[in-house]
């Protein structure tokens, strides 16, 4: 371990842990987050050289990638699935990609984070350490608000876990106001899979609405099982009952244009669909 | 006692005394009168502050100095010592793609992690290398057709 005023840097995550358990730190991961407003009085506990954390591998179920791995990483990683591919190459320009973490996008919980919409749309799971053990929760349970999480003082994100079946038809959009460097205006994921005729995926995540990034799985829930012919004639119902569950952040004019684009892109989505 | 934060600079060991929460930007510019790197916007916008971090491009007002303990960071001073940088300022230069010259210390650092991934770049992908870089004053076409020359005439260098 080396401190350093104002900061720790170590090469392991147990040690990492400790200190975090110990100390009074911010994690730091790429820096692209917390630079921007950075304090004078900051602590951070730096996370960009521990390996455990710059991995990407694979089990039977999950592509595992750690918290701490660049953007280009991710890109160039081929284990990486191609909707999350899409929203890197969409985001800033390279040398915040060279930088910012997936796990500090995540973390920093707002909800233009354009991975984090992919995460949800995935279902990805979070690992999450402390020096006393760990647990693993969906990345829907990990928010509380805009800013807000449920990460304890004492703990780091280490993975985040993302299913590496039914990704491959997807739909990705983000309408922003620049190509390069657009922190999104509006984005929008969306899974699809039939099987025999039967949609067995139904998934649609919409970021940079609300407080938080928004999934609904009440409303995907009326889709799945269902044959083609029966989702037709679910279509205008759902339309309708998404338009009601999506409440943009009030009295912002810009959060209600931001809702009828996602409506438009919901709708986009179900017509790529043949629904 | 606090450690103090090693790294190299232009292919120097150094060390600097200073808070690991202060900006690489402000330590190259202040204590090592490297002003080359130049300060634009400290928000990560504009890649005025661009530096070559362990190989890859880097806004130097983004980086935290603790986070490079061990690491090697390249300016365009040190850059500049390269046959890769003559090929490209010798483009530059022939479609006058310099005017203030505010920009092209990092823009022509973009310009290299740009070649050093991708020797032969199209047009398009010239202009996503160079996104994060703002110009106030070419346009850009002039750039983007340097980096064309630079890599036509620099062949093997990349
Ligand atoms: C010019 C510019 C353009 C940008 N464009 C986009 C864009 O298009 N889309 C987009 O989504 N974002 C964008 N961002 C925001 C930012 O780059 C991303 O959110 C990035 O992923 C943050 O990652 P980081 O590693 O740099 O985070 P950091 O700044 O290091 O950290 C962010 C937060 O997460 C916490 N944290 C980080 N890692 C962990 C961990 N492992 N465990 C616990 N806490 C942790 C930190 O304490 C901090 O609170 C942009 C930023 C800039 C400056
Ligand atoms: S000064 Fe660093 S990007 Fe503008
Ligand atoms: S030459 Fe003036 S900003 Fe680029």
């Amino acid at each position: 371990m080396v401190a350093f005023s104002n900061g720790y840097l170590v090469d392991n995550l147990t040690e990492a842990l400790k200190i975090r358990s110990e100390f009074e730190v911010t994690p730091y991961a790429g820096g692209t987050d917390l630079m921007v407003e950075a304090k004078d009085d900051a602590v951070y506990l730096f996370l960009n050289k521990i390996p455990e954390l710059r991995r990407i591998y694979s089990d039977d179920e999950y592509i595992r990638i750690g918290a701490a791995c660049t953007y280009t990483e991710i890109f160039e990683n081929t284990l990486t699935p191609q909707i999350l591919k899409d929203s890197i190459d969409y985001l800033a320009a390279p040398a915040i990609r060279n930088m910012g973490t997936a796990g500090g996008n995540i973390c920093n919980a707002s909800p233009k984070a354009d991975t984090a919409l992919i995460f949800y749309v995935a279902d990805a799971k979070l690992r999450i350490c402390s020096a006393s053990g760990e647990r693993i929760l969906p990345i829907e349970d990990f928010y509380v608000g805009r800013g807000k999480t449920v990460l304890q003082r004492d703990e780091l994100l280490v993975e985040i876990l993302v299913p590496k079946f039914g990704l491959e038809h997807y739909y990705y959009k983000k309408v922003g106001a620049r190509q390069a460097l657009a922190i999104s205006r509006v984005a929008f994921a969306g899974l699809f899979s039939t099987e025999n005729g039967i949609i067995t995926r139904f998934a649609m995540a919409f970021g940079s609405v609300a407080d938080t990034i928004l999934r609904f799985r009440d409303l995907e829930a009326l889709f799945v099982g269902k044959t083609m012919t029966e989702a037709k004639s679910l279509r205008d119902d759902l339309i309708a009952k998404y338009d009601q569950a999506i409440v943009p952040i009030r009295g912002r004019v810009s959060a209600d244009y931001r809702k009828s684009v996602c409506m438009n892109l919901l709708e986009d989505f179900l017509n790529q669909n043949g629904i | 006692m606090n450690d103090l934060i090693h790294f190299t600079l232009n292919g120097e060991k150094v060390t600097s005394d200073r808070s690991a929460n202060e900006r690489l930007l402000d330590v190259l510019r202040e204590d090592f009168k490297l002003t080359g790197v130049k300060c634009g916007c400290k928000e990560g916008e504009c890649g005025a502050c661009s530096v070559l971090l362990d190989g890859v491009l880097a806004n130097s007002c983004m980086v935290a100095m603790g986070s490079i303990e061990g690491s090697e960071v390249v300016t365009i001073e040190g850059y500049s010592e390269t046959k890769r940088f003559q090929a490209l300022s010798d483009a530059y230069a022939q479609t006058s793609a310099v005017q203030c010259g505010f920009c092209i210390p990092g823009m022509v650092l973009a310009c290299e992690a740009l070649l050093a991934k991708n020797p032969n770049p199209t047009d398009a992908e010239i202009r996503k290398g160079i996104s994060g870089n703002l110009c106030r004053c070419t346009g850009y076409n002039a750039i983007v057709e340097a980096v064309k020359i630079a890599a036509r005439e620099g062949k093997g260098l990349w």
